[in-house]
């Protein structure tokens, strides 16, 4: 028998209490301005590069950004506003945006087998590919290397690289376990490896040729 | 063991998996303790440890200051706005 004597109704509104913490407005406004929207260029950049379209990549953070401010209450003032909003960014666009989107999805059939055929991650030297030429390389090269990459590759990139987030937070925002995410990380960059090869393999010659070709 | 021995590194890394993995981690911010120190000795000692170190960090810097740089259309945020005000 407890020793307390809490009634059970009394004791599910209390829990509920706890749960449902409730901001007033301007405690909304502040967590809004200060903890939610300082992300925009981090959330747009990352909305582009799944999308690849201007107006898809605004829909999608401003779908996000009204998400998040609905959802106000189950966010914990001062905790990683940048890895929740990441987080309902990354579900919106699942949910939604790959249904509608205006590109077909493209999807690199090698890269998906090789991805779930295989567990064991491979490390190896790669003595044909130089720090001095990545460094070497133009911005565009560099990001139509990135943008090459199936989604799921693309996504954990970005959110290490670009954004910096820890194996720990890049789990949460994925909802995998963290031995995925390594692993996922480490054939990401394994591609994009095999990418950047291929532009320094061309560098030096023929570059002004492909530049003129791509605007038309 | 370090038979292939050139200048100060040797040219051949006994454990490649293992020696990359800590690596990347270590260049990801995933420290472990004391992993530092045993990053800057294989760097020291291994010559493959020592370029795949610095090729995964070029890399890893050309993308933070090459593809970060999406202008943000200058409307976003006061559309954002307002469609919040709609909904408050």
């Amino acid at each position: 028998m407890p020793r307390y004597n809490l009634s059970q109704s009394l004791l599910l509104k209390l829990m509920s209490e706890v749960q449902r913490r409730k901001y007033s407005q301007e405690e909304k406004n502040t967590i809004f301005d200060g903890e939610f929207m300082p992300h925009i260029d981090s959330m747009y950049n990352f909305a582009y590069r799944l999308t690849f379209d201007e107006d898809d990549a605004k829909d999608l953070v401003q779908d996000t950004y009204l998400k998040a401010y609905r959802f106000i209450n189950s966010f914990e003032q001062g905790t990683n506003a940048k890895a929740w909003l990441f987080r309902i960014l990354k579900n919106s666009f699942i949910n939604e945006y790959r249904k509608k989107s205006k590109q077909p999805i493209k999807v690199d059939y090698q890269e998906v087998e090789t991805y779930y055929n295989s567990d064991d991650v491979d490390y190896q030297s790669t003595t044909d590919l130089r720090a001095e030429s990545v460094k070497d390389m133009l911005g565009d090269e560099i990001s139509n290397a990135l943008n090459s990459l199936a989604v799921d590759f693309r996504t954990v990139i970005i959110l290490c690289d670009l954004e910096g987030f820890t194996y720990e937070e890049m789990a949460k925002i994925l909802d995998i376990p963290i031995g995925t995410v390594r692993s996922r990380l480490h054939r990401a960059r394994n591609l994009l490896k095999d990418k950047l090869r291929g532009y320094a393999q061309n560098m030096g010659y023929n570059t002004e040729g492909e530049e003129e070709e791509a605007e038309f | 063991m370090n038979s292939q021995s050139s200048g100060e590194r040797k040219l051949q890394c006994s454990d490649v998996t293992k020696c990359f993995e800590l690596l990347e981690s270590i260049l990801d911010g995933d420290m472990t303790q004391g992993g530092k120190e045993i990053m800057n000795d294989k760097l020291a000692k291994c010559q493959p440890c020592f370029e795949h170190y610095h090729l995964e960090q070029a890399i890893r810097e050309v993308l933070k200051t090459k593809c970060t740089k999406q202008a943000v259309p200058s409307e976003l945020s006061d559309s954002i706005r307002q469609k919040i005000q709609g909904i408050k």
